[in-house]
C-alpha cells in the first residue's frame, strides 16, 4: 500500500534529482519507477548521493543514517522514492 | 578589479566590485567543496550588488580556492583572523565599518571581522558542516570506485574528503560553532523556502551549493542582491 502522502514524496524526489544533478524540469518529468539511477545517470557520482540524500533529508524533514545508503535504494526513482517512503513523517 | 590583502599567514587575492564611495559588503565564502560550486554565483551576486550601487569585495579564505596557503597548515582561528585583516585592508573607519554577507559556512568565519551588521545566506552550523562532510566521505567509501575518503593521513592528522586534504583538528574547532548570533549586531537570515529552519526572509530557488556540478543563478543572485541593498539602506538610517 502506498502511504497517503506519496505523491508529494514523488514530487519531492523528482526536485531533488532536478535540483542537486541539474537535470532539466522535463527529464526529472519522464522518470518512471524503473528508471536506473545511480550507474546510469553520469551527473549521479558518489559525491552527487551525498548532496542528494542532505537535499531528500531537507526537504522532507527526515533523517537518514548513512549505512543505509547502498545501490539498492538508489538503483530506479520508484527504489528512492520507496526508500524515502518510507521514512518520512505520516 | 584584483586587489590583494595581507594577513599574518601571507598574502591573498581579493575581487572589488562596484563604487568607491557608500557603503560595502565584504562577501564571505563557504568552505571547502561549496566555495567551489558558489563561487561564480558569488561573483554574480557582488555584480548585482554593483549595479545597485553597492561595493563589494570577495576576498580569498586562506586554504581556498586559488589561495597558495597550504590547508594543511590552516586553523579557524587563522582564517578568522585573515577575514579580519581582509576586512581591514578596506580602510573603513569604525563609523563606516564594512557589512558582512556570508554564503553558508562563510558564516563561521567572519567572527573577528570589524562590521556593521552580518546578511547570511543559508547559513550553516560548523556541527552540520562537519556531518555534510562526513556523509561525503561514507558515501564515497560505500559507493565509489576507490575509497576517496581517508582518515588521519600525514602528520598533523589531515582528513582527507573530496579532495581536500582538511587538519582533523580544524573540522574539530569547527563542529562546536554557530552560524547566526553575533552579540548585538544587525543580523538577518534568508533561506530557501524548503529548508524548514527560522529565517527573517524565504526565497525560492535551488541550493547550488549541492549541485554536482557548480551552476549559477542570476535570477537568485539578483534577488539576493535586492534584499542586501534593502537591508544596508534600512541599517544606515
Amino acid at each position: 500500500m502506498l502511504p497517503e502522502n506519496h505523491g508529494e514524496i514523488d514530487t519531492t524526489i523528482r526536485a531533488c534529482l532536478r535540483d542537486v544533478l541539474g537535470l532539466s524540469e522535463a527529464r526529472v518529468a519522464a522518470f518512471q519507477d524503473d528508471t536506473p539511477l545511480f550507474g546510469a545517470l553520469p551527473e549521479l557520482d558518489s559525491m552527487a548521493v551525498a548532496g542528494l540524500l542532505t537535499e531528500i533529508e531537507e526537504r522532507l524533514g527526515i533523517l537518514i543514517e548513512d549505512d543505509e545508503v547502498d545501490g539498492e535504494m538508489l538503483e530506479s526513482f520508484g527504489a528512492l522514492v520507496r526508500f524515502a517512503s518510507a521514512h518520512a513523517p505520516r | 578589479m584584483i586587489d590583494q590583502y595581507v594577513w599574518r599567514g601571507g598574502k591573498e587575492l581579493m575581487l572589488r566590485f562596484g563604487p568607491s564611495e557608500g557603503p560595502l559588503a565584504i562577501v564571505t565564502l563557504p568552505l571547502f567543496e561549496e566555495a567551489n560550486r558558489l563561487r561564480a554565483f558569488a561573483v554574480t551576486l557582488c555584480r548585482a550588488l554593483a549595479d545597485a550601487g553597492v561595493a563589494s569585495v570577495l576576498p580569498d579564505v586562506p586554504g581556498q580556492g586559488e589561495s597558495l596557503t597550504d590547508l594543511r597548515s590552516c586553523t579557524l582561528a587563522n582564517m578568522r583572523s585573515a577575514m579580519a585583516a581582509a576586512g581591514a585592508a578596506l580602510g573603513r573607519s569604525d563609523r563606516n565599518l564594512p557589512y558582512s554577507v556570508a554564503l553558508r559556512s562563510g558564516a563561521l568565519l567572519d567572527q573577528d571581522l570589524a562590521k556593521a551588521g552580518r546578511w547570511l545566506f543559508a547559513p550553516q552550523s560548523g556541527d552540520n558542516l562537519v556531518q555534510v562532510l562526513d556523509r561525503i566521505r561514507r558515501t564515497s567509501d560505500r559507493l565509489g570506485p576507490g575509497a576517496s575518503g581517508k582518515q588521519d593521513v600525514g602528520t598533523p592528522p589531515l582528513v582527507e574528503i573530496a579532495g581536500n586534504r582538511i587538519p582533523a583538528r580544524l573540522l574539530e574547532s569547527l563542529r562546536a560553532e554557530r552560524a547566526d548570533g553575533d552579540g548585538d549586531l544587525p543580523q538577518r537570515i534568508v533561506r530557501l523556502s524548503h529548508a524548514f529552519q527560522p529565517a527573517d526572509q524565504m526565497v525560492e530557488g535551488s541550493a547550488l551549493w549541492r549541485r554536482a556540478e557548480p551552476g549559477n543563478d542570476p535570477t537568485l543572485a539578483a534577488l539576493l542582491a535586492s534584499d542586501i541593498v534593502a537591508w544596508i539602506a534600512a541599517c544606515e538610517r
